[in-house]
């Protein structure tokens, strides 16, 4: 691959298509960028196999070279995707090789949809992968708050039905042991109890988006399991302490007394102990 | 004052690699990521309260230096000078952070810093104007190969320069032939443009590239787009949830709403949906904006704030981008309380100003940055217009909630903080300019410096944007003010962030000129 595709047997039926940057108009183009010898003779070649729509080993080695020199070519990560499928590869194979890339582009988000559009084929993964939660947390250990992660992992979440699955909950825990304003995870958590469910429409907070439900409404469960939320405040309250000037936590227990229909009024003992002159 | 580059020989851009703007295409989620991280989760010693359970009065941790001891420039009220009065013993990586960026800050806020130039009587910096203008035209020239990841980003490089250089008050008519020439390849025949020629049609590249057709105007620009490609094109991105996606085949966030709502009422597109929209009409959508108003409102998270697609964290770009699809859809008064809870949504956005530092966060419990300038100060004159109520005169409502920010601290953020001593604006002190900065930054502080409201005339004769098209803005009064009056800059639409006559022209070209479909 080094040598150039120009001088590749395997490319020479190939008519690569060169770059248009618009200077035969006349006018100097803007924003230019002097890319690399590799990168235009790859992507030249990258355009060619495009417009054919080629699906083929040989096209899917070319992704690869150009996602290694430009991993936030985004079209090349679509067009990737589809001759995965086409040609019936081995995803767990390709999932491998995402997590070392994902490792190394950690501000790279091409890269998680492309792991979403694998993983949401129902027959390749009728269950979830079970290295996905441990590889996660390997990338929460070198940026904990990462949104693309983050929403991947939401996906995910929606996609295998895992509100209730232990390893969620003990990632969350362990992720704001760590670092109590860490407020990703608080709204990791806040999704696994009180986030819609099953064939309700995905939403930030119950009862949104629905045209006959008020605004005041949101995030106001239908059915209340009480002990859950006691519960939940209890942790809130156990977090508040370990750092009271944090907001995650208090805007959780905001969002769970709404979640059940219960005023802030129950909280005033718990606050007057952090106000001169207060209860508590 | 920056010379035109013409001539035939392009000047490279004196910019080092490592300045790379964070966004590819797009962006604003991305900027945030630029933090540099420290591997691990040590998990810290639990550290108790006090006895009492009350947090202890900040005693400037051992992180204390010099920059919070020495005196400030006269002028900067406290607020702006001291770090916050009540500080966790905890220390957490979060507070690391924070507490490098507050030092950090502290320095420029109180006017301490030896790159900052002339202090005016409040203690702010003035405006570099000039070498920010050089920046912006050397922004638009020729990138050395380190710049490569920017390939897919190219029509952002284009509207980020010409948008600041506006606001700056140069003309960036100049550029017509050399916008037209550089965007004419990255369109697609099915419609879109990519973020450079061979890539696929992207709704934000697409976004930027009819902003920075707006941007130069005339009848060659507006006309280069193809609006009934477009309009299929956008057909096939609408999503059976109501929102779109970003490309065929890619994600689906609101960062596409926004982008797609802006370009339908720009170039005024039909509604109706194409006959190939085919998850939409599955849904039972009849419009392209069917069900885009529900699916904004699904974003919203239990903080009050908005996220990038249901069910994710809060983040203030994403808000701007939900808040401004909800006005250009219908008037905010109506589309935003209809769709949004407003005192949940005004807690967190309200909590997203820090103090000392002014600037803006994008989400809870992260650093402030010059960037949400704009994606979070852009929502203020959006939930201001939303609560003054229906616009009842031609000019501006006699009655108005008023400030509902402090416009000085972001002031003195922008200029104190974000301003590079050779050119160019930042996220923050002790990182490098680049062109996605330079324009955010500064259209925060246009936006600071205008009032921006709308009147009951819309420049368009058609019922279904006629709200979006009905801002106008005035300079706020200049007694309050801390900066000059030579810092002011032009004031953009606060909804398509172009000036006000610019996104009028391209709207009333299209209406009198409507497609066949």
């Amino acid at each position: 691959m080094a040598e150039g595709y120009a001088n590749d047997p395997e490319w020479a039926n190939i008519t690569p298509i060169e770059l248009d940057d618009g200077s035969e108009s006349g006018a100097m183009p803007l924003a230019t960028i002097a890319y690399p010898d590799e990168y235009l003779e790859a992507t030249s070649y990258l355009r060619a196999v495009m417009a054919a729509n080629e699906m083929s080993e040989r096209a899917l080695k070319l992704t690869k070279d150009v996602i290694s020199m430009n991993p936030a070519h985004y079209t090349v990560w679509i067009y990737r995707a589809k001759i995965l499928f086409a040609l019936d590869k081995d995803l767990t194979e390709e999932l491998n090789w995402l997590n070392g890339v994902s490792l190394k582009y950690l501000k790279n988000y091409q890269i998680w949809h492309h792991r979403q559009v694998l993983i949401s084929s129902q027959t390749h993964f009728p269950t979830m992968p079970p290295k996905e939660p441990d590889f996660l947390m390997e990338m929460f250990a070198q940026d904990s708050k990462n949104y693309h992660v983050w929403t991947y992992r939401h996906w995910l979440v929606r996609h295998f039905k895992l509100w209730d699955s232990p390893r969620e909950l003990e990632d969350v825990e362990a992720l704001i042991k760590a670092d109590v304003r860490n407020n990703s995870a608080w709204n990791h958590r806040y999704m696994l109890r009180f986030g819609p469910r099953d064939d309700v429409p995905d939403a930030g907070m119950v009862n949104s988006g629905n045209a006959d439900i008020s605004p005041e409404e949101k995030g106001r469960l239908p059915v209340v399991d009480e002990d859950l939320i006691d519960a939940e405040l209890k942790y809130a309250q156990e977090q508040i302490l370990r750092a009271p000037e944090n907001r995650s936590p208090w805007w959780y227990a905001r969002g769970v007394l709404r979640a059940a229909g219960r005023g802030l009024g129950e909280w005033e003992g718990f606050v007057g102990i952090f106000v001169d002159g207060g209860g508590g | 004052m920056p010379l035109i580059i013409a001539g035939r020989h392009k000047r490279r851009v004196r910019f080092p690699a490592a300045s790379l703007p964070p966004a590819v295409i797009s962006t604003p989620a991305t900027a945030q990521q630029q933090q540099q991280k420290r591997p691990g989760n040590q998990v810290p010693s639990p550290a108790k309260p006090g006895k009492s359970g009350k947090p202890s009065k900040s005693e400037s941790s051992n992180s204390s230096t010099m920059a919070t001891q020495q005196e400030p420039r006269p002028g900067i009220p406290a607020l702006f000078t001291q770090p916050p009065p009540i500080r966790d013993p905890l220390v957490t990586e979060t507070v690391e952070l924070q507490d490098a960026t507050l030092e950090r800050c502290l320095e420029f806020l109180k006017g301490l810093h030896i790159s900052q130039g002339s202090f005016n009587a409040s203690g702010v910096p003035a405006l570099q104007r000039d070498p920010h203008i050089t920046y912006l035209y050397d922004s638009l020239e020729d990138y050395p190969e380190g710049f490569v990841a920017m390939d897919a980003s190219r029509p952002w490089m284009v509207y980020w320069a010409l948008a600041g250089l506006t606001l700056l008050g140069e003309d960036p008519t100049r550029f017509r032939e050399r916008v037209l020439g550089t965007l004419r390849p990255m369109q697609h025949p099915t419609g879109g443009f990519g973020g450079g020629h061979g890539q696929i049609s992207h709704l934000a590249g697409s976004y930027a590239a009819v902003l920075a057709l707006a941007l130069v105007g005339g009848e060659d620009a507006f006309a280069l787009v193809d609006r009934e490609a477009m309009w299929r094109w956008l057909g096939r991105l609408k999503q059976a949830d109501g929102g779109f996606s970003v490309t065929e085949g890619g994600e689906e966030d609101v960062r596409g709403a926004y982008c797609a709502a802006t370009i339908i009422a720009l170039l005024d597109l039909p509604l109706t949906l194409p006959h190939d929209a085919k998850k939409a009409r599955e849904a039972g959508f009849e419009t392209l904006t069917d069900g885009l108003a529900e699916y904004l409102s699904r974003c919203q998270s239990f903080e009050g704030g908005i996220s990038g697609s249901p069910g994710v964290e809060a983040h203030g770009a994403y808000a701007f981008c939900s808040l401004a699809c909800l006005s250009i859809l219908g008037p905010p008064e109506e589309t935003i309380p209809r769709h949004m809870n407003i005192p949940l949504l005004l807690s967190w956005l309200s909590a997203r100003q820090y103090a000392p530092e002014g600037g803006f966060s994008g989400r809870t419990n992260k650093l402030v940055d010059g960037c949400y300038s704009h994606w979070v100060g852009g929502c203020w004159p959006l939930l201001q217009s939303a609560l003054d109520g229906k616009p009842l005169s031609s000019g501006a409502p006699t009655t108005t909630v008023g400030n509902l920010y402090s416009r000085e601290g972001l002031d003195r953020y922008i200029l104190s903080c974000c301003q590079s001593p050779r050119g160019g604006l930042r996220d923050k002190p002790g990182k490098s300019p680049d062109s996605y900065h330079t324009c955010y930054v500064l259209t925060g502080l246009s936006a600071t410096q205008h009032h921006h409201y709308r009147t009951n005339t819309s420049i368009s004769s058609s019922s279904e944007f006629a709200s979006a098209f009905s801002w106008q803005s005035s300079p706020m009064r200049a007694v309050d003010n801390v900066y000059d009056k030579a810092d002011r800059l032009v004031a953009f639409h606060p909804l398509f962030v172009i000036p006000h006559q610019a996104a009028a022209n391209m709207r009333l070209w299209c209406e009198s000129n409507p497609i066949a479909t």
